[in-house]
């Protein structure tokens, strides 16, 4: 016992030391605004965890330091934002990035292909320039004329901002409808699959390393043949489709946004690491200039998509009521009016805000810790995160694992993002403020250290939301009449400040593993 | 003798005529507008006088990236901070001028006592702080300076959010009125703080800073305090960054408090990567190009130039691999030979 203790005297140090602030925390508050305060800080802290969680599985498996995580962050809300207002766009979406995605999973059988290219050494190199060339050139050609029913930025009734208000107003505006411009349909469907797997075919030939051509098997075709099911099955039932999105029950449809958020950040997390990152590893220092670039590219996109204002992301009906049983004094009767509110303690509490996304946290946090403490998948990370060249020297193809956590690490940046739209609004400049939090929360609890993940996100989360609160009512300091009040700029400071003295006393984190 | 500094100049050519060039620059330009050196030597030609204000942009943001070179490509310390160095160095320049009236000479004796002071306080957390752990302490440190200059309490000094306005600049070197000798004095400074660091790059005790980027447990082993190099690489790093901020705050008579900001660290990163890491030659290169990048896009294209921006650095690093100047140093003898088979082909 007495070893135990002296082993683990400065995470105990730091542990008294938390417990000490919150017990200073509450003093002066009543419990009301004491509630309503810590399950914001939960709020702010799950998400910033999601962001975190991502960004540490993807720096300690692949050391690369991911800047334009939270980008990805953003973009997760734009694109759950749109399934979620615009299904209709989503519909329509669906064919072309399902027939464009479809070529990626023929991965395998390009090595058999690539091996059948005879040609001298002169047009081999020239081959994939001209093969990515011809992709790109069709789907120039294609995809504007692709019909596509979206918004338009440059009038304001037709904006995002009007259809997330209607929306929100519960008062969706009718969608617009698309149809073919100067093209046959089946024509768009064969340029695109042609497109897809001239480009997919094309970059895999840039991959000089890998050699050997892996088994054929029903698995080897089997994503290609989901890929191309799924966008011809969009294809021909688009209205139907649009119909039952339209139609359907706005908590299933955010359900749906979230599950396509996910989904896309991690098909977008793959794709980077196969095409982008991977090229890198040998040159570890140029991630950062490539992620840098990414991330200014990400937020330019969204500009040009989505455009520059703000807009709020409608809550799902559960946690949007306001009927006379409205703000719900227990689970019971919320449940009953779907109320907006909830009275907790005598605090009024958001449903949505403050408990639906902590809890969806806690989800993610355990189902992340049962894969990463109960697989194969799991057990590979977590050797490869301590020694990657022994796992390498096993025969663990540690390559496709990397491409794995990446896409995993994306995806929870991207659930992070669509679960944070409704809540926090939807902004160019969300993704920066994360990413900060999330780097902070993550050099307090540790680098690579999925706990340190979580402990990290929360102490930041309630930090902050504690200051702010401090920041409206006082402080007031023991023994003195002085009210000492902070201002809006010690907020990020107090983060930054307490990640500097805990860098200095403990260089890992607080659950980081020793060198 | 006479042999010996036939080669100094031969050796250096390169250098040598893009100095020559860019001490006629702005008279040559002045040419194209039909103005006559003398015009331009009073400091009258409008398009040369544009021209040398962009030149002194770039040779600060080029001393400032040589200084985050120092650290980061030859003693491969990444820190996160950098801007605070420069931050630093405006704001005091900044202050001191417009609130205190002090003098040139005292100001710059002023920066340079700062200078020490903030390579002694990035000094402080060197022995505990390693590697990233090493570029988030030193981020949580420029953003500590970041929010106190732009904290409302301040806002006498720092004029807050909005920026330093108004800086006195001493008559002898107001960019408006004497711009072609801030053009020449900025032109010097840089030269003189590159032939320092290529002095210093190349001294032994530059070696061993090349030695514990390299392998510092190795450089350790081998008897060297590690830390005493480090500490030199910072000082010689936080000078050259903060005159940087002096000259900056001299030019533009406004110190924004995006300079404090980690975008701005994020820039001397970038300009490094382009111009290749651990080159020092490489820092000044790839000042001019991205200055040049950032202004022509912004000028042609606009609001929607960091797309392009953000496409072209990830181009660079997928064709470019080591920046332009370690790419170079690779690929020269090929290119050279490459050069050679095409003279040979049209000689026969």
């Amino acid at each position: 016992m007495n070893a135990f203790f002296r082993k683990n005297l400065l995470s105990a140090a730091t542990l008294i030391v938390i417990l000490i602030f919150f017990i200073a925390a509450a003093q002066g508050m009543n419990s009301q605004d004491f509630v309503i305060t810590f399950l914001r800080g939960l709020s702010v802290g799950a998400v910033t965890f999601l962001v975190a969680s991502g960004f540490s599985l993807i720096f300690g498996l692949l050391d690369v330091l991911n800047l334009a995580h939270g980008t990805l962050f953003m973009i997760g809300a734009y694109i759950g934002w749109t399934v979620f207002v615009r299904p209709d766009t989503f519909a329509d979406l669906l064919t072309p990035f399902a027939l464009i995605l479809s070529g990626f999973a023929l991965r395998d059988m390009y090595p058999l292909l690539s091996a059948r290219v005879r040609l001298g050494l002169r047009m081999r190199r020239i081959l994939p320039w001209a093969l990515i060339i011809v992709s790109v050139l069709l789907l120039g050609l294609i995809l504007p004329r692709y019909p596509i029913a979206g918004w338009n930025l440059d009038n304001y009734a037709e904006s995002p901002v009007t259809y997330s208000f209607m929306a929100s107003q519960g008062t969706p505006l009718p969608p617009p409808t698309a149809t073919f411009d100067q093209i046959s349909p089946a024509l768009a469907i064969g340029g695109l699959l042609l497109a897809s797997l001239f480009g997919s075919f094309g970059l895999f030939l840039f991959d000089q390393s890998v050699q050997r051509s892996p088994r054929l098997s029903w698995r080897s075709y089997a994503g290609f043949v989901v890929l191309l099911l799924v966008g011809l099955i969009a294809f021909i039932f688009n209205s139907a489709l649009t119909a039952f999105l339209l139609g359907l029950n706005a908590n299933w449809l955010f359900f749906i946004a979230v599950i396509v958020a996910t989904l896309s950040g991690a098909g977008l997390g793959a794709l980077m690491e196969a095409t982008l990152i991977r090229p890198l590893y040998s040159r570890p220092i140029y991630q950062l200039m490539l992620t840098i670039g990414l991330s200014a590219i990400g937020v330019q996109i969204v500009q040009a998509v989505w455009g520059r204002p703000e807009f709020v992301m409608p809550k799902p009906t559960l946690f949007n009521g306001s009927g006379a049983s409205c703000p719900a004094t227990s689970f019971s009767s919320w449940w009953q009016g779907n109320c907006s509110t909830i009275l907790l303690l005598g605090g009024r509490v958001r449903t949505y805000n403050e408990i639906f996304i902590p809890l969806i946290g806690l989800l993610v946090l355990v189902a992340v810790w049962i894969l990463l403490q109960r697989t194969r998948l799991g057990m590979i990370i977590r050797a490869g995160v301590q020694d990657r060249e022994m796992v390498e020297a096993l025969g663990i193809n540690v390559r496709r694992v990397f491409t794995m956590v990446f896409a995993l690490g994306v995806g929870l940046a991207t659930l992070g993002g669509a679960l944070a739209a409704p809540s926090m609004g939807l902004s160019n400049a969300m993704g920066e403020s994360f990413l900060l939090n999330a780097l902070i929360a993550l050099a307090i609890g540790g680098l690579t250290s999925y706990p340190g993940a979580a402990l990290g996100s929360l102490l930041v989360g309630l930090i902050q939301q504690f200051i702010i609160k401090y920041g409206q009512i006082g402080i007031s300091i023991p023994f003195t009449s002085i009210v000492l009040k902070p201002t809006p700029p010690i907020v990020p400071a107090s983060t930054v400040l307490l990640m500097v003295i805990i860098l200095l006393i403990m260089p890992n984190g607080l659950l980081g593993k020793k060198e | 003798m006479q042999k010996k500094a036939f080669s100094f100049f031969h050796n250096n050519r390169a250098s040598l005529i893009v100095l020559f060039a860019l001490v006629l620059l702005p008279f040559i330009v002045g040419l194209f507008e039909g103005a006559s050196p003398i015009v331009v030597w009073e400091n009258q030609g409008g398009i040369s006088k544009f021209v040398e204000g962009l030149g002194i942009e770039i040779f600060i943001l080029a001393l400032y990236a040589l200084s985050y070179d120092l650290i980061f490509g030859v003693t491969g310390l990444l820190s996160f901070g950098h801007a605070m160095f420069f931050a630093v160095g405006a704001y005091l320049t900044g202050i001191a001028l417009k609130s205190f009236a002090l003098s040139l000479p005292a100001v710059i004796g002023l920066v340079f006592l700062a200078a020490i002071l903030q390579a002694l306080l990035f000094g402080l957390v060197l022995p505990r702080v390693k590697g990233i752990t090493f570029a988030l302490v030193t981020l949580g440190m420029a953003s500590m300076f970041h929010i106190i200059v732009t904290s409302s309490e301040l806002g006498n000094y720092t004029g807050a959010d909005v920026g330093l306005q108004g800086v006195m600049v001493p008559s002898f070197i107001n960019p408006a009125n004497e711009r072609l000798r801030f053009y020449f004095v900025a032109l010097v400074v840089l030269i003189l703080i590159y032939l320092l660091y290529q002095r210093f790059v190349n001294s032994p005790t530059g070696r061993v800073c090349v030695a514990i980027r390299e392998n510092e447990g190795r450089a350790k082993m081998l008897g060297y305090n590690t830390f005493a190099f480090k500490l030199a690489a910072l000082m010689l790093s936080s000078f050259a960054a903060a005159l940087a901020g002096v000259l900056h705050a001299l030019y533009q008579p406004i110190v924004s408090p995006n300079v404090a900001d980690l975008s701005f660290t994020v820039t001397a990163l970038l300009i490094v990567l382009i111009g290749g890491v651990g080159t020092l030659s490489g820092a000044l290169i790839g000042a001019f190009v991205y200055r040049l990048l950032d202004f022509g896009l912004r000028r042609y294209i606009g609001e929607n130039a960091s797309f392009i921006t953000g496409t072209i650095y990830v181009a660079f690093v997928l064709f470019i691999p080591y920046g332009m100047v370690g790419t170079w140093r690779l690929k020269s003898f090929r290119v050279a030979q490459g050069w050679r088979r095409l003279l040979a082909a049209f000689k026969t």
